[in-house]
């Protein structure tokens, strides 16, 4: 298809030569017609294997939070304005189910009210039949009522400036300040700011229940920010923490894992672990293009077209690369004479060296004149346990082989797409070298850059096919799979070729023509192998050859 | 000064005037930080008679972070580690609280030898053996108050060796006769008490456990 493809300069190299194949700016002319449908505009629409997501930043994970707060409190029935809004996003999740059922136990739990009565310590801390109790205290404090009220007294924190006072932590009878929560534990505001700052700083902790002995109420982000006095930065390590909390509890929502960055995406697609048998769900923040990661799992920036399950079950594979050392094992030895490696190779234990020429046997190393006799207990490998022993060794040689030959091509196209940043400074030089040995523009000779990316590209999405093609159960669809996959590969490799040949001046407008045509054509297949893949997942075409989770059993005997 | 040396201080001289808890607090090397707690074993338990020291490191965070404690005397119970002595007790985790001091701490420690938690063991070997046999359990737990914590009963205990020195079966808290049996087939004394006891060949479990199967971990 894309040999009768024809473009004019000025119309096909948009100005901006980061987004040249990008119809925005260009005039709708024709030849832009000629490009595959999916390659002119990511806004068109959605592809099989891309799924929605929407970036976010920092201040609109913020509004996200606002508006859980508002719904929160309307569930709960109180006023944003005169409640604590992080103290109900924090107990929502402890909290909303079970509600319902019985407000004031769930409010006890999760630490925004006081137990109706002290309740004898479930706490196994010992010194509770010895130790100094405060339990007694705490029965005759003046209980306040309900968990709004209580929620709502507890915004300010009652300072007392008066009374001879010895703070029960630090022993300090000259410390002015105290500060309590509903509870009336009492403790010098020095030692709360030690605690509080302690809890953030050195656990990362949100979750700031009073300091007393089984004592389970919360301390409000507002006593927090009391107690920290100037301390900016816990108090911001502090809010971290709570929109850190808030996302990580909101399935919705995931947070880029790139360095430093503060960028998160919202994917309701991906949000249930059961979707990810039908979709890849790769996102990107936002913040930068190369933000890419999968909103499924950890395992790879982008490992299109496989699913998450499969693509993790191949790297533990290739991790274990147990079965590489197995074979290495199983057919090659060292002689216990001369050290030098032999490969066995026939099923006669009688080994000769053909260095030293030692004899010995295969099974256990033994020198050979010794077998035979009877106490020899290598002896037992002469029955048809050796047979056996044998037949399994050929079985799992076939095993290996038939993995190493997806793995050589797996670590190929790994190996490939990480040279690609020798790959790009040696283009880069090249596309000088073309401006000035040829009429061309800087904005004219970017066709060799795009080539290079879609190389790249092409080669994650084959490495993976790889991981996927091992698992795939033998049949017609797998053979369909192997010839896009096939396709594909052909492509990329005479794409590579054609990048990596030396030009002429000469030749230099047919290399950019077939080049260009190359790098249509390739991203084509790429196209075709992506969406296909991802239909195969959404119609449930693909059947594996081991059991994946979410999957039916697998049928036995693939080998 | 200092608040946490200031709160140290004092919780020290807490326990050398409070004569009746028997609480002791002694510095080990010249800081305040790093403390030798010590108390007798509970009456009324196979630890009784004994005399148990405890490792005290006050961390830099103290008392907002929870002391690291754990026994110098080795010690036969679930919650405690046989080899490291140390101790699996909420309020040295997550159930910490500020308010708790060294006494209270050690007091708490003197009371999980009265009351073990096997469900939720340090040391699962001495576990499994408190669940299957409570009195062979004890006789074990005694043993090793007698030999590590001056424990009495040096002459008392029938298993009991020359003073001095130990006895591996009741160290192990095997009987004599098992050991014998399976040594008598030719395995070395300690690799058969060893694997006996990884086995737990106490109590109602030995009926459970084949001669083959401690033959064929023998052999391993
Ligand atoms: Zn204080
Ligand atoms: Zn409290
Ligand atoms: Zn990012
Ligand atoms: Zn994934
Ligand atoms: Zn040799
Ligand atoms: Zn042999």
């Amino acid at each position: 298809m894309s040999s009768d493809y024809e473009y004019s300069d000025q119309e096909y190299y948009d100005e901006d030569d980061e987004q040249m194949f990008d119809e925005d700016g260009s005039a709708s002319d024709m030849e832009i017609d000629a490009f595959p449908e999916d390659f002119k505009s990511k806004k068109g629409k959605q592809k099989s294997y891309e799924v929605p997501h929407e970036p976010l930043t920092q201040a609109q994970i913020e509004q996200f939070m606002a508006q859980d707060v508002e719904n929160i409190s309307g569930i709960f029935g109180v006023d944003v304005s005169i409640v604590d809004p992080l103290i109900l996003i924090l107990a929502k999740d402890r909290l909303i189910e079970k509600y319902m059922d019985n407000p004031t136990a769930v409010l006890v739990k999760a630490g925004l009210e006081l137990p109706e009565k002290q309740t004898e310590s479930s706490s196994r801390s010992r010194a509770s039949q010895t130790g100094p109790r405060r339990s007694t205290r705490r029965q005759n404090s003046d209980q306040p009522r309900s968990g709004v009220s209580k929620i709502i007294e507890r915004i300010t924190p009652p300072v007392e400036d008066y009374g001879p006072f010895v703070c029960p932590i630090c022993f300090d009878d000259t410390q002015t300040e105290t500060m309590a929560l509903a509870c009336n534990h009492k403790f010098c505001s020095a030692c709360w700011n030690a605690y509080i700052t302690s809890k953030i700083r050195t656990e990362g902790e949100h979750w700031i229940t009073c300091m007393a002995e089984d004592c389970s109420l919360v301390t409000p982000d507002k006593f927090i920010h009391f107690a920290l006095k100037d301390d900016k930065a816990t108090w911001e390590r502090f809010q971290e923490l709570l929109v850190r909390h808030f996302v990580s509890c909101n399935p919705n929502l995931k947070f880029c894992p790139y360095p430093s960055c503060t960028n998160a995406v919202s994917c309701p697609a991906a949000s249930s672990k059961s979707v990810l048998t039908t979709i890849v769900p790769i996102v990107c923040c936002g913040a930068s293009d190369s933000h890419k990661f999968c909103f499924g799992c950890t395992i790879d920036a982008d490992h299109r077209p496989v699913i998450c399950a499969v693509a993790k079950m191949w790297l533990q594979k290739c991790q274990d690369d147990s079965e590489t050392a197995n074979w290495i094992k199983s057919n090659t030895k060292e002689c216990s004479k001369c050290q030098s490696t032999i490969e066995k190779n026939g099923g006669c234990n009688h080994m000769t060296c053909k260095k030293c020429k030692y004899e010995f046997c295969w099974v256990c190393m033994g020198p050979w004149s010794e077998h035979g006799t009877a106490w020899y207990s290598c002896n037992r490998y002469d029955d048809k346990s050796s047979i056996d022993a044998r037949d399994a060794q050929s079985k799992s040689r076939a095993s290996l082989e038939r993995y190493l030959h997806y793995y050589n091509r797996w670590a190929n196209h790994e190996q490939s797409a990480k040279l690609s940043v020798e790959l790009y400074a040696k283009t880069e030089k090249k596309m000088e070298e073309m401006q000035i040995t040829s009429e061309l523009t800087w904005i004219e000779v970017q066709f060799m850059k795009k080539a290079v990316d879609e190389v790249f590209k092409c080669r994650m999405t084959l490495k993976w096919t790889y991981a996927m093609a091992y698992y795939l159960e033998k049949g017609n669809q797998k053979a369909l799979f192997e010839d896009n996959q096939r396709y594909l590969e052909n492509a990329v490799e005479e794409l590579s070729e054609l990048i990596e040949s030396p030009f002429e001046p000469e030749t230099i407008a047919t290399l950019r023509q077939k080049v260009t045509d190359k790098t249509v054509y390739v991203q084509n297949r790429n196209e075709i192998m992506l969406e296909d893949t991802a239909r195969g997942f959404q119609e449930g075409r693909w059947k594996w050859n081991v059991t994946v989770n979410g999957f039916d059993q697998a049928e036995e005997g693939e080998e | 000064m200092d608040a946490r040396l200031r709160r140290v201080n004092k919780e020290i001289l807490d326990c050398k005037n409070d004569r009746a808890s028997n609480i002791q607090v002694d510095l080990i090397d010249n800081s305040p930080f790093h403390l030798k707690g010590s108390f007798n074993g509970p009456e009324g338990t196979p630890y009784e008679g004994g005399h148990f020291e405890v490792d005290i490191v006050i961390p830099d965070s103290y008392p907002f972070q929870p002391v690291k404690m754990k026994f110098i005397t080795k010690v036969y119970h679930p919650n405690i580690s046989s080899a490291s002595g140390a101790i699996c007790l909420d309020i040295l985790k997550d159930a910490w609280s500020p308010v708790l001091t060294l006494k209270s701490t050690l007091i708490s420690l003197q009371s999980l030898l009265c009351s073990p938690e096997p469900n939720d063991p340090q040391d699962a070997e001495v576990a499994k053996h408190y669940m299957t046999s409570r009195s062979s359990f004890e006789e074990t737990a005694r043993y090793w108050t007698m030999i590590y914590a001056g424990g009495p009963g040096k002459e008392g205990l029938k298993s009991g060796a020359k003073s001095g020195s130990k006895d591996e079966v009741a160290m192990a808290g095997l009987e004599k006769a098992h050991v014998d049996q399976f040594e008598a087939l030719g395995f070395d004394r300690s690799k058969v008490i060893d694997v006996l006891r990884r086995m737990n060949y106490r109590g109602a479990n030995v009926a459970k456990i084949n001669d083959d199967r401690v033959v064929e971990e023998l052999l391993k």
